[in-house]
């Protein structure tokens, strides 16, 4: 095993980790408590598409989480920052509630397309607007390339297959900016202003969350609550680093055993 | 008549070409609003083709309308064309479907579903995308995805798998970005019936009765048009009409047998040829 420098930042995924739906994972309160009152900096990671950060803010006040709405890295995030960096005037293909994310962006003639989870926006007309930029030099922005979602009534289209076929149609590849994507992970530990082999994610997507933290060169730790299913920790190479029943054990394991 | 010799081997030796298989949209005529428009010359080309005897069909991955409505409209424009001489997904697609006993869930234009009236879509056990244009809602995609979904065995049948085309107002996406789309979804590989599907192409040629190397493809569509009918034996040539681009000429790799400015260029280079 090679040597690990200290740890300084912890990365935590939001729904399936901190919570279900609008339940608190039991004790995650009083964890992330007791990690606040180790050295470490602590970062919320969540890919959602919908959902501005104020919203999964105040969502998880309600919850009595101890948390600043500036500890919170989205997907969006993301994209906002790279949109802002290459200065590009994006088509935003996103939910309405997703907006706020991308308050002050100058979206007038636009020079690139940005693709979330809009289902709205993936109609014949809209495509055809982003597909003709595209076509015409614009780069394609994925928040993320999810094949599908739940919902209550079963499974609905992601935006991976949107963007699929818009890669498809104009030759061009995407460049997607959520989880499992290093550059996520590596963007979200640059305003904490660590390496990767300083930091930790938790997260119950073994994919997403675990492996993607790892391929980025953070230690993952899969915990088994959310979209946990048995068996999940054989399906990433290397293998969690620490698979656990939930966030409170998983926070115990880092105050006992990396700090 | 005299005109610029042109090196033009995807006609010689002289006598060799019989047949001439047409693409059509993009080649005759472009679509839009109001039923579209000619391409200057076509009209007069594909007369001077079949008064020099020469076998003409029609190659088109069409899917917006059933073959009968779409020649109307092509006549209606003037074209001299039939049903007869016109290869279209559909019908081929009906041929497979009763070959293997497949009950399809449809998603196409409204246009094309008369196309399928003598079809059982009762309990599909497979779904067919079509060039569905507006039909593409979210919606509707989500319904296709979630059949496939349920099925222990999914089976998607695209009808082509163009990527886009010109139409009056501009690019648009055609059905190849759909079946991508929902084969993603569903992690499975589409099965592709029409152009540039082999079989496709040599049921026109079979119906001309000729072989491969006596027949001159003409297609506004450098990979499915130009590279796949020449993958099925014959010369093809690129017309700089339709959704033609000049980075065509450069692609990594398809080389038209030749790149004309547009069909009546082609017919008159090819009559030329012929004796």
């Amino acid at each position: 095993m090679s040597t690990r420098r200290i740890l300084k930042a912890v990365l935590i995924d939001l729904s399936g980790t901190l919570h279900i739906d609008d339940t608190a994972v039991s004790g995650a309160q009083e964890a992330l408590q007791k990690l606040r009152s180790s050295p470490v900096a602590v970062k919320f990671v969540t890919n959602t598409t919908k959902e501005c950060k104020r919203t999964l803010f105040e969502r998880l006040q309600k919850l009595s989480f101890d948390i600043h709405e500036d500890e919170i890295f989205t997907s969006l995030t993301a994209a906002r920052n790279l949109v802002d960096q290459k200065q590009f005037r994006p088509l935003l293909l996103v939910d309405n509630s997703a907006l706020e994310d991308f308050e002050g962006v100058d979206t007038t003639d636009p020079n690139a397309v940005v693709v979330g989870l809009a289902p709205e926006h993936f109609n014949y007309d809209t495509l055809n607007k982003a597909f003709r930029l595209i076509l015409d030099g614009a780069p394609l922005i994925a928040i993320h390339k999810a094949r599908y979602y739940k919902k209550v009534d079963g499974l609905s289209l992601g935006p991976g297959p949107f963007i699929t076929g818009l890669e498809y149609a104009t030759d061009v590849k995407a460049t997607v900016v959520g989880k499992p994507e290093k550059s996520f992970f590596l963007e979200a530990l640059r305003s904490i202003g660590c390496q990767p082999e300083e930091a930790v994610m938790i997260g119950d997507d073994v994919r997403d969350d675990v492996g993607g933290a790892q391929s980025a060169g953070m230690l993952g730790i899969l915990v088994k609550t959310g979209k946990y299913r048995l068996a999940d920790e054989g399906k990433t190479n290397p293998a969690p680093y620490l698979t656990c029943d939930a966030f409170p054990q998983a926070v115990d394991h880092i105050l006992y055993n990396m700090l | 008549a005299c005109s610029v010799l042109v090196m033009a081997e995807w006609c010689e030796p002289v006598g060799r070409v019989k047949g001439v298989l047409l693409d059509i949209c993009g080649v005759l005529y472009e679509s839009g609003d109001g039923g579209g428009v000619p391409i200057v010359g076509s009209v007069e080309a594909v007369k001077r083709l079949k008064e020099a005897n020469l076998k003409v069909r029609f190659c088109t991955n069409e899917t917006q309308a059933t073959r009968e409505k779409f020649v109307k409209k092509l006549q209606n424009l003037g074209f001299d064309i039939t049903v007869d001489e016109v290869f279209s997904p559909a019908p081929a697609v009906c041929q497979v479907l009763k070959e293997r006993g497949l009950r399809p869930h449809l998603l196409v234009h409204d246009g094309l579903q008369p196309e399928f009236n003598k079809i059982d879509q009762s309990n599909p056990n497979c779904v067919v995308v079509g060039d569905a244009a507006e039909y593409f809602t979210y919606k509707n995609m989500n319904e296709a995805f979630q059949i496939l979904m349920g099925l222990e065995k999914p089976i998607l049948i695209s009808l082509g798998r163009g990527r886009y085309y010109k139409e009056t107002d501009g690019m648009k996406l055609d059905v190849g970005a759909y079946m991508k789309a929902l084969e993603y979804a569903c992690d499975i590989e589409a099965e592709v019936v029409g152009k540039p599907a082999a079989m496709f192409f040599l049921s026109a040629l079979s119906d001309m009765g000729l072989e491969p190397d006596q027949v001159v493809m003409i297609g506004d569509d450098i990979v499915y048009d130009v590279g796949g009918a020449q993958q099925c034996g014959m010369k093809a040539v690129q017309v700089r009409t339709g959704k033609y681009r000049p980075c065509d000429e450069q692609h990594p790799t398809v080389k038209a047998d030749g790149y004309v400015n547009n069909l009546a260029q082609a017919v008159t280079i090819l009559l030329e040829h012929l004796h």
